[in-house]
C-alpha cells in the first residue's frame, strides 16, 4: 500500500495531541483484539518495527545526519534529532555500560501518555511499546541489530520513563524490507 | 483508559510522518478485524468521534477562538485554525447551499495518505481517512452543534482532491444536552 512520501508545500509540522489520541485508539483496539497484554505488547512492537523501516528513510533525508561512527553518536542522534523531530521531546542519555554497548533513554515527559491511565486489568501492558519497535526497525535499516525495551514506565508508577537500548551486532547482509 | 488532562501538557510540534504511519497501522488493524469496508468506515468514524470529543477541549484552550455567530465562521475556524494546528494543512472552504448549512472542505493534499499508493485489493469502498469525519462530528457535538460529516471526494478513489462535506443539522438544545458514547 505504500510509496515514497510526497514532499508537498504544506507544513510538515503538527501538534502532537491528535497523534496522542490516535495512538490511544490503536492501543485500545489491540486490547480488544488480543486477550493478554503480552500479545498486545508483541503486536505493538511488530507494528513499530514496520513503521521504523519506513520512517528511517524519511528521517535520514530530512535530518541530514551523516554516518555515525559509534554507538554513542547513534544515541545522540536518536535522542536529540529523532525524538525531537517525531515526538517533540529530547530524552537524556544515561547509564552507559562499561563496554559502551548499552545505554538508557530517560523520558521525563512522554507525550504518548498525556491522557492515559492504565486500567487495573492491564498491568503488564507496555503502552508505548510501538516506540521500541520503531527504534529496532529503523536501526536495522542502517545495519544495526539492537534490542530496545522499557525498564521504567510512568504509567506503572515510576518517576520517569526509561528505554534501555542494547547494541547486539552490526548487520552485514541485506535484509527483507519488513516483517509481516 | 483515558482521563481528562489535569495538568496542561507541554505543547509539542512534531513532524507528521510518525503519526501518518501510525494511522496506517490503525487502519490496517481494523481491516484485519472487519471484513466489510462499511464496518471499518463505521469504526473509524466512531473512534474519531471519541477523539474529537476530547480534542476540542485542547483546541478551545489553545486557540482562544471567540464564540461564532454563523456556521460559515465555524467552518473557517475548522479549516484555518484546527486543520492547521493538528494536521499542518489549510483546506479551502466552499458553501454548497443558499441557506448556508452545507459546506465542503477541499484538501489539495491530504497528509494522512502520504504513504498510501492505493487502496488494497477488495477494499474499494474503504474511507481511509474516515477518522477525520468522526473527529469533526465529535468536536462539533461538544460545542452543541449536530452535523453530518462525510467524504464526498477521495484521491484514493481516483478523485482529484479530497472533499469533506459538513452539513449542519438542528442546533442541539444546550440544557437537554447529554454526552453520547
Amino acid at each position: 500500500m505504500s510509496r515514497q512520501a510526497n514532499r508537498g508545500t504544506e507544513s510538515k509540522k503538527m501538534s502532537s495531541e491528535l497523534f496522542t489520541l490516535t495512538y490511544g485508539a490503536l492501543v485500545t483496539q489491540l486490547c480488544k483484539d488480543y486477550e493478554n497484554d503480552e500479545d498486545v505488547n508483541k503486536q505493538l512492537d511488530k507494528m513499530g518495527y514496520n513503521i521504523g523501516v519506513r520512517l528511517i528513510e524519511d528521517f535520514l533525508a530530512r535530518s541530514n545526519v551523516g554516518r555515525c561512527h559509534d554507538f554513542r553518536e547513534t544515541a545522540d542522534v536518536i535522542a536529540k534529532v529523532a525524538f525531537k523531530m517525531y515526538l517533540g521531546i529530547t530524552p537524556s542519555i544515561t547509564n552507559w555500560s562499561p563496554a559502551g554497548d548499552e545505554f538508557s533513554l530517560i523520558l521525563e515527559n512522554n507525550p504518548l501518555v498525556d491522557f492515559v491511565e492504565l486500567p487495573d486489568n492491564h498491568s503488564s501492558l507496555i503502552y508505548s511499546n510501538l516506540l521500541c519497535g520503531v527504534l529496532r526497525g529503523a536501526l536495522e535499516m542502517v545495519q544495526m541489530a539492537v534490542e530496545a525495551r522499557f525498564v521504567q514506565d510512568t504509567l506503572k508508577g515510576d518517576g520517569v520513563t526509561e528505554i534501555r537500548m542494547r547494541f547486539i551486532r552490526r548487520i552485514e547482509d541485506n535484509l527483507p524490507a519488513g516483517e509481516e | 483508559m483515558s482521563r481528562p488532562a489535569h495538568r496542561r501538557p507541554e505543547y509539542h510540534k512534531i513532524n507528521k510522518d510518525l503519526f501518518v504511519l501510525t494511522y496506517g497501522a490503525l487502519v490496517a488493524q481494523l481491516c484485519k478485524d472487519y471484513e466489510k469496508d462499511e464496518d471499518v468506515n463505521k469504526y473509524l468514524d466512531k473512534m474519531g468521534y471519541g477523539i474529537g470529543t476530547r480534542l476540542v477541549e485542547d483546541f478551545l484552550a489553545r486557540s482562544c477562538v471567540r464564540r461564532c455567530h454563523s456556521y460559515s465562521e465555524i467552518i473557517d475556524i475548522i479549516a484555518q485554525v484546527a486543520f492547521k494546528m493538528y494536521l499542518g494543512i489549510t483546506p479551502s472552504v466552499t458553501c454548497n447551499n443558499s441557506s448556508r448549512t452545507e459546506f465542503s472542505l477541499i484538501l489539495d493534499k491530504n497528509p494522512l495518505v502520504e504513504f498510501v499508493e492505493e487502496l488494497p485489493a477488495g477494499r474499494s469502498s474503504l474511507c481511509y481517512c474516515n477518522l477525520l469525519c468522526g473527529i469533526i462530528r465529535g468536536a462539533l457535538e461538544m460545542v452543541h452543534l449536530a452535523a453530518d460529516v462525510t467524504f464526498l471526494q477521495d484521491t484514493l478513489k481516483g478523485d482529484r482532491v479530497t472533499e469533506i462535506g459538513i452539513t449542519f443539522l438542528k442546533k442541539l438544545d444546550e440544557k437537554k444536552y447529554r454526552r453520547k458514547k
